[in-house]
């Protein structure tokens, strides 16, 4: 298979058989590359800016949903962090509020446990502990008076801190909870006493499930060991290692994106609730925002969609528009070609017209003069024998003029143009001399030497007389112009591969520049005055060679001259 | 009234030859000149009166000569011959300080009475 690359297409793009350049219908395949170039010229600038925008478009839409998820877990975290410290408070009010003594006593504390349980809920039960770890003390549901506590965490935590709120565990309940404690010194004795909450992880659940998610998504509380502090979706119960994503060490609230090996990309927001070692996480999986974009991707497409049918119906009017006035002006601009070729005919028919008045005129004048003064004569003596040998001289010198004009008048037949090719057989030196006769008036006149540098071995050719004297007049008409007075023009005739006849016209005139050269053979192109010059001559001159089934060819150096190379086939032979 | 001198500028020879001849069976003086230089040359021997030019002739510009006629001697008068229709060149002569033009073939009374206009016009600025 053949290789796509730039080349082939824009073999492909400009290829004439594609769009029937050459073809009639060339109007057709103008009209539609115009469309097609003009569709593709404004729908790919829309196309990027579309792009652009809709990447754009979902980036900002994505970054407000990070900064709405930022905003969200921060404030989860804090109501957590705020229905922490609440009940902190209210324990530590407890231990200004009562001694000691009065919490020791069962009834007491299962007043203050109901009041505390009924203001806060979550709240399971309440214990007083002493020093030694044992609780002394308990309100709730179960019988735990007189548990040791003093092997566990939380206990060597509270002494040393003297607050303490604990990581969730099963304890003896074995049930999911946590506690929150307040240590309390004793004033009197060296020593110190502990009340202690226990609080449902139902309660924080409830926060942690409040963050408005959806289905993909999960959100939880961890430690600072990584140990699940609530039951997840997809990340285990509580109580067990999540080990997917590193715990961020900073105690910045955080949203990042982070890639998962068992659930691809995901974005992941992470938020410390203070006071405890605990971490709100947040994985969301689902993408929310990218909703959006696809209601605003399909408007999208209809506007496309839309834009290009209407740049198409316009360009295709507008092309049709064009198409026409280019149809329109060439057609005016043949008919120009056409009648100016028919003007070039005239004003060459009127050059020569002048040309031939001009040296009938002169043979007429000599006639006028000499049978004028043989009136004369007679009008002054009536002696016709004496002046008979001035009579017979002057009667000579009227018919050699009268021959002279005679002569001029069957070279103008030979002129005369015919519309159909004709097919003479004759001498091209013969035709050359004819041709230059005809001009030789102007050439003494602007004292030009003309040579003709006739070969005497050329054989007859057959082609059509009038039309190749024609050329052969205007290329030399032609050089007349180039040359200065006193300048030369050379005619060479020589054959050339044993059929064919090369015309050499050559002067050494002002010559044709570089960038002209080029032209000179198209209709309208020329170099003369405003008005002395048609611009058809050789363009005329060029068609009537190719005709004959010849070829001109021209070359020119600035200065030093203009040679023009006409070959001719000896026989012609129909195209 | 004494003779006019009229020169005669025109290549063909023949033409010049007979219609001198005619002229001088009409009592003018007439001297003959085939090219430029031959003109000026005799121009300059005898100055004439009425000068009859034909602008095409060989080695020399016709408006050139009848401009160096008018620089010599503007009270010389210059007739114009042409042979064809060529309203340019006639036109350029004219403007030159040709006093009238002819076209070829000539009518033999119609030269007589330009070149007798002429001569008066002359003898006019003379006086």
């Amino acid at each position: 298979m053949k290789k796509f690359n730039l080349s082939n297409f824009k073999e492909w793009f400009i290829s004439h058989d594609l769009f029937g350049l050459l073809g009639s219908d060339r109007y057709k395949s103008l009209k539609r590359r115009i469309v097609i170039l003009e569709v593709a010229l404004s729908i790919l600038p829309l196309l990027i800016v579309v792009t652009i925008s809709y990447f754009w478009f979902q980036q900002i839409l994505k970054d407000d949903y990070r900064n709405q998820l930022k905003w969200d877990i921060e404030n989860t975290g804090q109501s957590i962090e705020t229905f922490l410290n609440e009940r902190l408070s209210f324990l530590r009010f407890l231990t200004l509020s009562y001694k000691y003594d009065e919490l020791s006593d069962y009834k007491k504390l299962s007043n203050v446990f109901y009041a505390f349980k009924r203001e806060f809920p979550g709240i399971v039960d309440i214990g007083i502990i002493d020093d030694n770890g044992i609780q002394i003390a308990y309100a709730g549901p179960y019988k735990l008076t007189g548990v040791d506590y003093s092997n566990q965490n939380w206990f060597n935590e509270v002494v040393i801190r003297s607050s303490n709120i604990s990581d969730v565990y099963m304890g003896y309940r074995k049930i999911p909870h946590f506690s929150i404690a307040v240590k309390k010194d004793l004033p009197e004795k060296e020593g110190f006493w502990i009340i202690r909450a226990t609080i449902d992880m139902e309660t924080l659940k409830k926060y942690v499930y409040a963050l408005n998610i959806g289905e993909k998504d999960d959100s939880f509380i961890i430690n600072k060991d990584g140990i699940l502090q609530t039951d997840t979706r997809f990340h285990g119960k509580a109580l067990n290692k999540y080990i997917e994503t590193p715990i961020p060490s900073n105690e910045q609230t955080l949203v990042k994106e982070c890639d998962i090996k068992v659930h691809g990309h995901q974005i992941c927001g992470y938020s410390p609730i203070k006071n405890t070692d605990w971490f709100l996480i947040t994985v969301i999986r689902s993408t929310p925002y990218a909703r959006i974009p696809g209601i605003f991707r399909n408007e999208l497409f209809f506007i496309i969609i839309f834009s290009i049918l209407l740049n198409t119906f316009i360009t295709t009017v507008i092309a049709q528009a064009i198409v026409n006035k280019i149809k329109q002006t060439d057609m005016e601009r043949e008919e120009a070609i056409a009648s100016c070729e028919h003007a070039g005919k005239m004003a060459s028919i009127g050059r020569l017209a002048s040309g031939v008045a001009h040296e009938i005129n002169n043979p007429l004048a000599i006639i006028n003069e000499k049978a004028g003064l043989m009136k004369d004569i007679l009008e002054s003596s009536d002696d016709l024998q004496k002046n008979k040998y001035k009579f017979l001289s002057l009667l000579n010198g009227i018919f050699d003029s009268i021959t002279r004009a005679r002569t001029i008048t069957h070279r103008l037949l030979g002129f005369s143009r015919r519309m159909d090719l004709s097919h003479d057989l004759f001498d091209l030196n013969e035709a050359i001399k004819e041709v230059v006769s005809f001009i030789d008036k102007e050439i003494q006149f602007r004292n030009i030497n003309l040579v003709l540098n006739l070969s005497p071995e050329l054989p007859r050719i057959e082609t059509d007389k009038g039309q190749l004297q024609q050329v052969i007049l205007n290329i030399i008409n032609n050089a007349i112009d180039a040359v200065e007075e006193d300048g030369r023009i050379e005619v060479i005739t020589e054959m050339r591969d044993n059929n064919k006849i090369r015309i050499i016209i050559s002067d050494n005139g002002i010559g044709i520049p570089k960038d002209k050269i080029k032209h000179i053979f198209e209709p309208f192109y020329t170099t003369k005055e405003k008005g002395k010059g048609t611009g058809l001559g050789l363009s005329i001159s060029y068609g009537i060679i190719q005709k004959l089934g010849g070829n001109i060819s021209v070359e020119s150096e600035v200065g030093k001259g203009t040679t023009f190379s006409i070959d001719m086939p000896l026989k012609y032979e129909a195209i | 009234m004494s003779q006019i001198k009229v020169l005669l500028v025109d290549d063909e020879i023949e033409f010049v030859s007979a219609l001198a001849e005619r002229l001088q069976m009409r009592n003018y003086i007439v001297n003959t000149a085939s090219n430029g230089l031959e003109a000026m040359a005799l121009f300059h021997k005898s100055p004439p009166d009425v000068v009859i030019l034909d602008l095409r002739i060989p080695g020399m510009n016709g408006i050139e000569i009848l401009k160096s006629i008018k620089t010599f001697d503007p009270s010389i008068e210059v007739i114009i011959l042409t042979g064809h229709g060529d309203i340019e060149s006639v036109e350029q002569g004219m403007k030159s300080g040709a006093f009238e033009y002819i076209m070829k073939p000539i009518d033999i009374g119609e030269l007589t009475a330009k070149i007798d206009s002429a001569m008066e016009k002359r003898r006019k600025s003379l006086t």
